[in-house]
């Protein structure tokens, strides 16, 4: 028994350690890991210390309202295994508090930070938890799944009337866009009589 | 235009205005001014979104828009029309209101784009603003997702003869009903929704201010109105912006 293991015997051993993990393979290059969420962080330590994942191309975060979870995914790339591994983990939706990984990877800051605006889950420990993208944005967070986009807009924007004289025409001879109101895609406000600005 | 009529009896500085008095001679310097005015436009080089991406053929040599003596220009002040080339978010929307206030009059919007229009394949969106001509006046739309350059020049051409016409009103509307569009601003960005431009000023400058000028929404804005600082300055960085420990 040599002492060097070959760098997939490591991952393997790595993934060994830790009780309650769940490998998939997915495919070739691509290998998912569901974990608990209070052992993720030690695992991406060996992960990226001990097996060469030292490149976390991104966190992604995905809304499960129905379970009252978040699930958080940590791409993970290793160049010298060229694999990626994607840990999942999965917190309370409420209060939605994580640790922050960047103590680990650092872009991981950047991650974080966009997850904090998008669906308001706060990282412990990240350097910096301010606004990013949504910099005027005072709304709640948008990409949770409760968040009614288009309640949102039909509060905050009007639409134009569009009602040109062809489509009046059509509509005198009984054609037209006919959407009964509840089948409409979009529901204006009130619908008001074309306004009489031109 | 009654509004013009009610400017004229309370200022005596002259507004230009269509059609009018029964002497052909009268309007002469008027209509050649219009004609000079329609025949060399600067274009702000300022596009918000994907369909600034018609305006390079549309300004090289297939479409050429100089022969229409259309060019672009990179600094508001020198510049004659303003170009929203696709959506424009809440973000966005704050940066093209500064830009259109610190245009010289007579200045020009055109909307180019169905985001313009109404959002177009945003029309979901949280982010996107709706209906321009909530916010600015828009002179014209060219619809499309995207319009072809040729309907870029065909709008351009109409824009031009808009303003030969004296058609192409738009800015005289900003100053006359400022407080309709400052209540739809201040609406999307907050009451404390502030520009360093005072079109008040302006508008009373340019012999434009009407009763419809001021009301609740510029009572508003004079409440809170702060008087413009000079740029704070920093050298090096602060202990807050330092990575390492």
């Amino acid at each position: 028994m040599s002492e060097t293991h070959l760098p997939v015997e490591r991952l393997s051993i790595i993934l060994g350690e830790f009780k309650d993990v769940r490998v998939r393979k997915r495919g070739d290059r691509r290998t998912r890991v569901d974990v608990e969420p209070d052992a993720l962080p030690a695992l991406l330590e060996l992960l990226k210390g001990r097996s060469g994942f030292v490149h976390l191309s991104a966190i992604s975060c995905v809304d499960w309202p129905d379970d009252d979870q978040f699930e958080l995914v940590y791409h993970l790339w290793s160049y010298e295994l060229q694999l990626l591994v994607s840990v999942h983990t999965r917190i309370a939706r409420d209060p939605g508090v994580y640790v922050s990984v960047y103590d680990i990877y650092h872009p991981a800051g950047f991650f974080e930070r966009d997850i904090h605006e998008m669906y308001g889950v706060f990282f412990e420990g990240a350097p910096d938890m301010e606004k990013f993208i949504l910099t005027e944005w005072d709304g709640p967070p948008p990409m949770r799944k409760e968040f009614d986009s288009e309640a949102w807009v039909n509060d905050h924007f009007d639409w134009q009337n569009y009602r040109p004289d062809w489509l009046i025409e059509l509509e005198q001879q009984g054609g037209g866009i006919v959407i009964p109101p509840d089948e409409q895609r979009f529901s204006r406000r009130g619908m008001q009589e074309p306004d009489d600005e031109s | 235009m009654s509004d013009n009529e009610l400017v004229n009896q309370q200022f005596p500085v002259k507004v230009e205005q269509p059609g009018g008095s029964g002497n052909i001679f009268a309007r002469v310097f008027d209509e050649l001014t219009a004609f000079c005015r329609s025949r060399s436009l600067f274009i702000l080089h300022y596009c918000t979104g994907c369909g600034a991406i018609e305006l390079p053929p549309a300004m090289t040599s297939r479409f050429d828009m100089e022969r229409l003596g259309i060019s672009p220009m990179v600094s508001p002040r020198q510049a004659d029309i303003l170009l929203i080339t696709g959506y424009v978010s809440v973000k966005t929307l704050k940066r093209v209101i500064l830009t259109y206030e610190q245009m010289g009059s007579p200045k020009y919007v055109i909307g180019i784009c169905s985001c313009t229009v109404n959002g177009g394949m945003y029309w979901q969106s949280y982010a996107t603003a709706k209906k321009l001509n909530d916010y600015m006046p828009v002179d014209l739309y060219i619809a499309g997702c995207m319009p072809r350059p040729e309907a870029v020049i065909t709008g351009l051409r109409q824009l031009m003869e808009n303003i030969r016409r004296g058609e192409a009103n738009g800015w005289q509307d900003y100053y006359q009903r400022y407080d309709h569009y400052l209540g739809h601003q201040q609406r999307l960005f907050g009451e404390t929704w502030q520009t360093p431009t005072d079109v008040i000023a302006e508008a009373k400058h340019y012999g434009l201010f009407s009763n419809e000028t001021l009301g609740e929404h510029t009572k508003l804005l004079q409440q809170h109105q702060k008087p413009l600082e000079a740029l704070e300055m920093r050298l090096g960085l602060d202990s807050k912006d330092k990575v390492e420990p």
